[in-house]
């Protein structure tokens, strides 16, 4: 998946404003002989009606309308703010990181062929595999990340997808035995591969985790790799299992049997594959070197990430323009209705 | 004011008020307003209809034909106008203020006064005396008080009835008809008007504006008292100031009433921009009953 993403700091309005005008802010000065006018003109100039007797209305408490007719006044003077505000162009120069990140499309084609039971990695090969692949998923939030299962055939448990916390939920559904047995590494890299046809990233990865010969499927594994070759897309493999040979259990009417099997991976086959595709080719002998593998993956599969420091100055008049606008129509409106004066 | 304005403006007044004052009020003021009693004046012959109570048998001795004496009332009455002038009269919301209504009212009570050989006096008071007209007859004199009533400009702005009774009876010492028009916003004249009305012919007229009874609720607005001067803001959509208004003018009604009935004392409201003709001659009719 390719995207920009910009991580912005948090903008902060008392510390990230700046004002490209500054000069502007003199003209607070103007309030000063406001004020002065509105305490001292309206004693002088304010219209009065002069009534015979104010005698009645000497001993009225002053209503709160009487009181709050200054705020028509007040309001002016925050419009007044605002506006001036506005002219003085505040910018909201975000010094943040513009963060360019590439993500990656990573599919992973996953055995699950009944071998992958083998319990030389605890608890089975298949559980580990699964448990450190989610742990990988973990480590890449910016990827789109695919599931492909295979054995005798092969299966899309789930198709490119940014919603990692679905393909971790998948996990233990998948099981052994959930597709004819067998291993056709064939079907399942070309429906890999299938996955990351169309995608547009940059960077298209399979991992391919196997722990057997390649023994079924109408596709041989190097055309499949042929494929993804020709699609640019890089192919890791795993080979799972130890040296030698490994406990694989058996069912019999007595209960679970365990046998030696003596471990076979096609290496050279999974070499080739890598080779061919520009991929590596992995050995995990134990729980631990396949979480190691996996990290060598995510390291080397890293997003590209780009860190460009911007300023980016932002004008910002606008919100304080109709914030003026508005307390200059609400002061209007008051003045109509509320604090309606004579004459 | 320039001197033709005013000059027209006083004959205005005249027209409208001499008139009034000639045939609505002519009849009615001149029964009300007596003299002490009747005075001889002269002997003619018996006409058909004469009252024959009224023949003069030494005269009608003497010359063998029947002769009648003809009494003519004594008038000579003296018409005061006791005004006040304060600023609290400059204010009106129907085309015309207080003062205007005044000083037709006073107008045509010189007129009528005239028209019955009476002199009327003048005296302007606020809170001091402004002026004072010593009565006089002649239609020349009325035409002053009216230019007076119309230009005058009083020094102070207060209302003081209180001191314009006691100057009115420390200048008029034989009995008068005195006619106290003010708008009464003013306490304390309770007792001068008793002294006053022991010995004088008084009525009080109290004119009035609709607003100083009650007030629409048109928001907010600054009020000037016209005497003091004093600012306040009011709030008209606030009842409490409403309220506050209509109880004043209640209560101001109530005092006045108190203090003119318990004296005896004649008066009348007149509204501003209303009628006065009717309370007017509501007033005479009253009066004339009582005789």
């Amino acid at each position: 998946m390719s995207g920009k993403k910009r991580l912005e700091i948090e903008m902060n309005w008392f510390t990230d404003i700046q004002f490209a005008s500054r000069w502007y802010f003199w003209m607070f000065l103007i309030f000063i002989p406001l004020i002065v006018w509105y305490i001292w003109g309206r004693k002088i100039h304010n219209p009065d009606l002069k009534i015979s007797t104010t005698q009645p209305f000497a001993a009225v408490m002053p209503s709160a309308r009487v009181w709050l007719r200054h705020s028509t006044f007040i309001l002016r003077l925050l419009a007044l703010t605002a506006f001036i505000i506005a002219l003085a162009r505040p910018q909201s120069t975000r010094s943040g990181q513009d963060i360019t990140i590439e993500g990656i499309d990573i599919v992973m084609a996953m055995d699950i062929s009944g071998s992958m039971l083998a319990e030389d990695f605890k608890p089975n090969r298949l559980e580990s595999a699964k448990q450190v692949a989610s742990e990988f998923i973990d480590g890449r939030p910016e990827d789109r990340i695919g599931l492909v299962i295979f054995s005798g055939e092969s299966f899309t448990q789930c198709p490119l997808t940014t919603d990692h916390a679905f393909i971790k939920n998948l996990f233990p559904e998948i099981k052994s035995g959930m597709i004819d047995d067998g291993t056709s590494i064939g079907m399942g890299l070309s429906n890999a591969v299938n996955r990351l046809r169309n995608s547009e990233a940059k960077s298209k990865v399979i991992i391919l985790l196997t722990d057997g010969v390649n023994n079924m499927g109408s596709i041989a594994p190097l055309t499949a790799a042929e494929i993804a070759k020709l699609f640019g897309i890089r192919v890791y493999t795993i080979g799972v299992g130890k040296e030698g040979t490994a406990p694989y259990p058996f069912q019999t009417p007595f209960g679970v049997r365990y046998d030696q099997i003596e471990v076979k991976i096609d290496e050279a086959l999974l070499k080739e594959i890598s080779d061919l595709t520009g991929g590596q080719y992995f050995r995990a002998t134990s729980e631990n070197s396949l979480r190691e593998i996996y990290r060598e993956i995510d390291m080397m599969e890293k997003s590209k990430i780009n860190i460009t420091e911007f300023r980016k100055p932002t004008e910002e008049f606008l919100p304080f323009a109709i914030l003026g606008l508005l307390i200059l129509l609400l002061d209007l409106a008051l003045r109509f209705t509320v604090f309606k004066s004579l004459p | 004011m320039e001197t033709t304005e005013l000059l027209k403006k006083v004959r205005k007044i005249e027209i409208k008020t001499r008139g009034l004052s000639s045939q609505v009020f002519s009849g009615e003021y001149h029964s009300v307003f007596k003299g002490k009693g009747m005075a001889f004046s002269e002997v003619r012959e018996y006409q058909y209809g004469d009252d024959i109570r009224s023949i003069d048998w030494n005269v009608t001795a003497r010359f063998n034909n029947p002769f009648v004496k003809i009494f003519e009332e004594e008038r000579e009455l003296t018409v005061m106008l006791l005004v006040d002038i304060s600023s609290s009269a400059d204010f009106g919301t129907t085309g015309q203020t207080k003062r205007d209504l005044i000083t037709e009212l006073a107008a045509v009570l010189s007129f009528s006064a005239i028209q019955n050989n009476d002199k009327v006096g003048l005296i302007l008071f606020s809170d001091k005396i402004e002026m004072f007209i010593p009565p006089k007859k002649g239609k020349k004199h009325i035409l002053r008080i009216i230019r007076e009533l119309l230009n005058f400009e009083p020094q102070n702005t207060g209302t003081s009835i209180r001191t314009g009774l006691e100057y009115f009876m420390s200048v008029i010492k034989k009995r008068s008809i005195s006619f106290l028009l003010s708008d009464f916003i003013d306490r304390d004249y309770e007792n001068a008007l008793k002294i006053a009305s022991r010995k004088h012919d008084m009525i009080g007229i109290r004119i009035y504006d609709k607003r100083e009874t009650t007030i629409p609720s048109v928001g907010l607005f600054q009020v000037k008292d016209a005497e003091t001067g004093r600012m306040q803001w009011i709030d008209t959509s606030s009842s409490a100031y409403r309220n506050a208004l209509e109880n004043w003018w209640k209560e101001s009604e109530h005092y006045m009433n108190e203090v003119f009935s318990k004296r005896g004392v004649d008066f009348v409201k007149i509204q501003n921009g209303e009628d006065y003709v009717k309370p007017l001659m509501h007033l005479f009719k009253k009066r004339a009953k009582r005789r």
